[in-house]
């Protein structure tokens, strides 16, 4: 199957809860303030809205490596959420046709008295895989994770940069078609870094589809074929990546 | 027939049960996560009940009046069914706020995998209680009904898929509402007194219809009354049956109309 990305006009509105309108109090209130029609507060279903994402229409095809640039608060993380069926559209439609991998927020699936060795096979039986899928890769990411011995020990025992390697390293599991990468390389020391760069770099060559968030603009002019720079939550400027750096780099 | 084609609720609930493999492992890991560095390892949560159901066992049919050996079966088979009824209650409000949060923003695996999680933990936990309901039966040399082979799997199934939908909505409504959780929190003790855990429905006389009132009734009912020997109550299990397609019309609409919202409550 070709793998395709089609988002017709999508928007999405990010409510946010407040402790006001998580309460079931501020419910009552507000139905005895209606009845009695003394007061036409007309505090909305959801508190405050934000929206997060505006009205924005894309196709990515087999062969497309995305790169998404743009200032924090952008959106750009919302985005590829929104890719991976993470958020739904408020209005508009979103086609993601493939097989889709996220390294979008890593960490998540582990254990902290877990050991290492079953934190990796943990985060990725909730990826959907297969026990023996993963035995089978269990080396490999252990060697690549560099942690050796301290695979055998708890979670909770792992210093952040540690924790941070084992994150990366049970995510490269998954064989990617359509893969989604917020940037996460801040993390671990240089020479994990490194590593992990050059491994990202071949999982994006296997991928059908690459969407990609970074600051690192060098990199994305190296990788990606297109761009897009996002603003406020619009696509403000999308062409061919070169373009679009010089764009953002005026803003 | 378009309500079930397109139903959101069903396609997620299908999608879930197929993928059966992931959720079960994890229950079963949380399960060995949760007796880690104990000596005794699951032995204490049946030590625990043994001894709080044995001395229950000594005040209150002293209280009652009672015959021990008659009132321990009763009392063991329902105590422990009552642990694991009230704890998925207690739990509900919970299942998407909790350690499924970070999941559900992290993973588009649909909100009600984690349900399914949660849910099947419990039933692991309840099932190494079996046998102590058992042991105890046969200790004072109880009478079991032959039907238990049949109705016990029925009955936990039953228990089961209430739990499933009853976390769902429940998780999703107080995950909306954070004023549930401790609402449910303060009505289950008292649920305790209420239902018939402690005392026998003839204790009640002329009131004793009353007990059909309470839901939890039912689901106590469907699976103690064959492991300790009690007659067929036709309307246990019709009661039960109502209930499950109750909280499934709940579940299939509320979930389909809000499930995408899920995300953002958490």
């Amino acid at each position: 199957m070709k793998s395709e990305i089609i988002l017709n006009n999508v928007s999405l509105d990010f409510p946010i809860y407040d402790a006001k309108s998580l309460s079931i109090r501020n419910k009552v209130l507000d139905i005895g303030n209606t009845i009695s029609n003394k007061s036409k507060t007309n505090i909305s279903d959801s508190g405050t809205i934000i929206q997060a994402l505006k009205d924005i229409t894309l196709k990515f095809n087999h062969g497309d490596k995305v790169a998404i640039i743009g200032s924090n608060g952008s959106g750009k993380t919302t985005l590829l959420k929104l890719i991976a069926g993470i958020y739904h559209p408020t209005s508009g439609n979103a086609n993601i046709k493939g097989e889709l991998s996220c390294m979008l927020d890593i960490g998540f699936g582990f254990e902290q008295d877990a050991t290492g060795y079953e934190n990796i096979i943990l985060s990725n039986i909730t990826r959907g895989l297969k026990k023996d899928t993963i035995d089978k890769l269990l080396p490999e990411i252990a060697e690549f994770s560099g942690l050796g011995e301290f695979l055998n020990m708890p979670f909770r025992t792992y210093s952040s940069g540690m924790q941070a390697r084992l994150a990366f390293a049970s995510a490269i599991a998954n064989t990617p078609g359509i893969l989604l990468i917020d940037e996460f390389f801040s993390t671990g020391d240089i020479d994990f870094s490194i590593k992990s760069k050059k491994k990202v770099l071949e999982m994006m060559d296997n991928s059908s589809i690459l969407v990609f968030a970074s600051h690192d603009l060098t990199m994305l002019d190296k990788i990606c074929n297109k761009a897009i720079c996002m603003k406020n939550g619009e696509i403000s400027f999308s062409g061919n990546t070169k373009d679009v750096i010089t764009y953002y780099k005026n803003l | 027939m378009n309500f079930f084609i397109n139903n959101i609720a069903l396609k997620d609930l299908i999608y879930t049960i197929k993928n059966y493999y992931s959720w079960s492992y994890l229950s079963y890991f949380d399960l060995k996560l949760k007796y880690r560095r104990t000596f005794l390892g699951p032995w204490w949560v049946v030590l625990g009940i043994a001894i709080s159901a044995t001395a229950m066992c000594f005040l209150w049919s002293t209280i009652f009046n009672l015959y021990w050996k008659s009132y321990l079966t009763y009392l063991f088979s329902g105590f422990i069914i009552w642990m694991w009824i009230s704890q998925l209650v207690i739990d509900a409000p919970e299942v998407f706020t909790a350690s499924a949060s970070k999941y559900i923003k992290a993973y588009p695996n649909p909100p009600i995998f984690y349900v399914f999680r949660k849910c099947f933990f419990s039933l692991l936990l309840f099932l190494h209680h079996i046998p102590l309901i058992i042991i105890v039966c046969l200790l004072v040399n109880h009478r079991i009904n032959l039907s238990v082979l049949y109705s016990l799997p029925i009955g936990l199934l039953i228990i089961f898929i209430n739990s499933i939908l009853f976390s769902t909505n429940i998780g999703m409504i107080s995950a909306r509402y954070r004023d549930f959780d401790p609402l449910i929190k303060s009505l289950m003790p008292p649920m305790l007194l209420l239902s018939p855990v402690l005392w026998k429905p003839e204790m009640l006389g002329d009131f004793a219809s009353l007990i059909y009132l309470n839901p939890f009734t039912y689901f106590i009912g469907i699976v103690r009354n064959d492991v300790i020997g009690l007659g067929f109550d036709l309307y246990i299990w019709i009661g039960a049956m109502l209930l499950t397609f109750f909280q499934l019309i709940v579940f299939l609409s509320l979930y389909s109309a809000k499930s995408k919202r899920i995300v953002f409550w958490v």
